[in-house]
């Protein structure tokens, strides 16, 4: 019973882990109609901004968090004006593979920069508090918390803020939105930010729970891709609940499958959620 | 091809030498036909950067036997060719030097896939072969014992990984690792080597894809562990030392040298990997025949392999001295003789073994890469081993044995 109580503990931590950057991934795709696979490259951008301003400039987390999502923003954002934008009307495809290659472009030129090696950040390292025979770690507890703000910021944004009722309103239907007046291109810019922070976010949560190295964000795209799918591409919420999913998932699995299978169970996830409600747990529509 | 440069110090000595013997009445010069010996060693491609030091140190022997008279009266020719680190360029060298050059021993091949390719050809033309490859596979093929490696294979290290918890208390060893072309023979002799000493083993093989491993760890510790192995790269190992710190895991820790580096230590908090043990195969540096390598080569801390090639040259041209005969036969069969003779002189050099040779006393030679000791296979029995640990932020060298 405990260690059932363990795994499920242990699933939703890598669950927020993976859904800040699944909550990037699937804004894109709403707004813009295409899986972003570059958002490997910004999560590993927004780990290695971070590391920057904690390690080199002696910033605090928190505030090394707003330099990730700052940076990555940026960077996705001119990734896409100077690359994919003008991918986008040859169709989804063309650009998901131009995303692929773009992916390897900016993990190569972090590499250039930072060079090959693990790094770690400046943070004191906490043994797990125990409740019983259960274990739950300050520092995980802190990212998950740091998470689910990050989550509500974002559900707020889009609910109440003029800017994300637009979001959503192109991400529905982009036709009836610009006869309403919104330009899809502002749109499309304010998402990128959006999105390439948010994941840029992601990789530092991860990276303050491992260690970073030019390709942290490639190791966890495959998950974020399969909580994306999961949840329903393009669907916040959906994303969320995929990822929670999961890293749950994931982790109960290992009480009966070897170790190795982990990443198994995520492409099973997709090939059954596929088959049979392909638009995912909180899909509206089939992508 | 490359060109040598014989120093003049080397060459001096060498003619002095030459001199002095035919200074002494009755004693025949090497004469007769010379003994042809090949290397072939990366030159080029991923090995290139040991090929050329390798064949340095194999010149050094060679021309110091030669001056000090040769083998059984007859000079020793060395002849070098590249592989280029490629199967298909190894196999086109080991052609030429054994269809061409007719040497009775190849020395040196240096990538497991080379050593694979260029095997049967030696064996088959009756060539004795002896590599710095690791693969386990090696040694397995059909050789017809005209193959010894000097390299420690992944049972021996697995055995050492095994033998260094037991020494250190811990009966209770769990080996955690990725999914590698060896995991599964290192757990083995791992297992085999903690067993014997009445203790129990346990593994896991993990996903070395994950942000996090707070599941497997609990495995792990379900366990009940004295000692992990930590069987990864560096940055899995990275993140499970973290998390079996965080899970409260006080026990031994031993890792790959290649995994916990300085820079491994530099990225964690220094709790986390603070005791960790590293275990790496290495020269057998502080023996004599280290330093007389070293001198001889002018290089001041050779690399594993060519501490190996220095060994290899060495006991060929003893094994054709106590046989009497420079075919690659009589090298095979009589290798073990020079290399581990029970009660025999302890030598760790040609010259001295060739003296010893001729005044009839078996021979049991000690190198710069170790005890040079073979199984029937053909692997090398022991080998040199590094240990080090985490003190303090720093890798401290315990010992090498």
């Amino acid at each position: 019973m405990s260690q059932l109580l363990q795994a499920l503990v242990n699933g939703v931590m890598t669950g927020t882990l993976i859904a800040v950057p699944a909550i990037g991934f699937s804004a894109i795709f709403a707004v813009l109609r295409y899986p972003n696979f570059a958002i490997a490259a910004y999560a590993t951008i927004g780990a290695f901004a971070a590391w920057w301003a904690n390690v080199a400039m002696g910033l605090p987390v928190p505030a090394a968090l707003l330099v990730a999502f700052a940076v990555t923003g940026v960077v996705g954002v001119v990734a896409e004006e100077t690359s994919l934008k003008r991918l986008r009307n040859n169709g989804a495809l063309i650009v998901a593979i131009a995303s692929i290659a773009l992916n390897l472009v900016l993990e190569n030129i972090v590499r250039f920069i930072f060079g090959n090696e693990m790094r770690g950040y400046d943070l004191p390292i906490a043994r797990d508090m125990r409740f019983g025979d259960l274990r739950i770690g300050p520092q995980q507890l802190q990212s998950l918390l740091l998470a689910v703000a990050i989550m509500a910021a974002m559900f707020l944004f889009l609910r109440y803020t003029r800017f994300g009722k637009a979001m959503r309103a192109v991400a529905d239907n982009p036709d009836l939105a610009r006869l309403k007046g919104i330009d899809p291109a502002k749109i499309a810019i304010v998402t990128l930010f959006l999105g390439a922070g948010l994941t840029g976010v992601g990789g530092v949560l991860i990276g303050l729970d491992t260690s970073i190295d030019p390709l942290t964000g490639y190791r966890v795209l495959l998950s974020v891709f399969a909580a994306a799918v999961l949840g329903g591409l393009g669907s916040i919420p959906g994303a969320v609940a995929g990822a929670l999913m999961l890293g749950i998932a994931e982790e109960l699995a290992l009480l009966v499958v070897p170790a190795t299978y982990r990443t198994g169970v995520g492409f099973v996830a997709i090939l059954l959620m596929l088959t049979f409600r392909p638009r995912g747990l909180l899909g509206e529509r089939a992508a | 091809m490359t060109a040598f440069t014989t120093d003049r110090r080397t060459l001096l000595a060498g003619a002095a030498a030459l001199a002095s013997l035919s200074a002494l009445p009755g004693r025949a010069l090497a004469q007769g036909a010379p003994i042809k010996i090949g290397t072939l060693t990366p030159l080029t491609g991923a090995g290139g950067p040991y090929g050329p030091v390798m064949v340095k140190a194999v010149k050094a022997v060679v021309d110091e036997v030669n001056a000090a008279g040769g083998v059984l009266g007859r000079k020793v020719e060395l002849i070098s060719e590249d592989d280029q680190t490629s199967p298909e360029a190894g196999v086109r060298a080991a052609r030429k030097l054994i269809d061409v050059d007719k040497v009775s021993a190849i020395l040196g091949t240096w990538s497991s896939a080379v050593t694979t390719a260029v095997a049967p050809l030696c064996w088959e033309s009756k060539t004795f072969l002896a590599t710095v490859s690791g693969a386990d596979s090696i040694t397995q093929l059909p050789h017809q014992g005209y193959l010894i490696r000097t390299q420690p294979n992944t049972t021996l290290q697995g055995r050492k990984f095994g033998e260094f918890c037991i020494a250190e208390k811990a009966k209770r060893v769990f080996f955690l690792s990725p999914q590698t072309p060896f995991a599964k023979s290192q757990f083995d002799n791992i297992t085999e080597a903690v067993k014997k000493a009445g203790g129990e083993t346990g593994s896991l093989i993990y996903d070395d894809k994950k942000p996090a491993y707070r599941s497997e760890i609990d495995e792990v510790l379900r366990f009940k562990p004295d000692a992990i192995i930590f069987g990864g790269y560096t940055p899995d190992t990275a993140v499970m030392l973290k998390d079996a710190y965080r899970a409260g895991y006080g026990g031994l820790k031993v890792a790959f040298g290649y995994a916990v580096n300085q820079k491994l230590v530099e990225s964690v908090p220094a709790e986390v990997v603070d005791k960790t043990f590293t275990i790496a195969p290495s020269p057998a540096e502080g023996s004599k025949a280290y330093a007389r390598l070293v001198k001889m080569i002018g290089v001041a801390s050779p690399d594993p392999y060519t501490t190996q090639v220095y060994d290899q040259i060495n006991l060929i041209l003893m094994a054709i001295a106590i046989a009497g005969d420079s075919s690659g036969t009589a090298i095979k069969d009589a290798v073990r003789k020079v290399s581990q003779a029970q009660g025999g002189a302890k030598v760790d050099n040609a010259l001295d073994g060739l003296k010893a040779i001729a005044a009839k006393q078996p021979v049991d030679y000690d190198g710069a890469s170790g005890p040079c000791d073979f199984t029937e296979t053909g692997d090398i029995a022991d080998c040199q081993f590094r240990y080090e640990q985490v003190q303090g932020g720093k890798l401290t060298l315990v010992k090498i044995a």
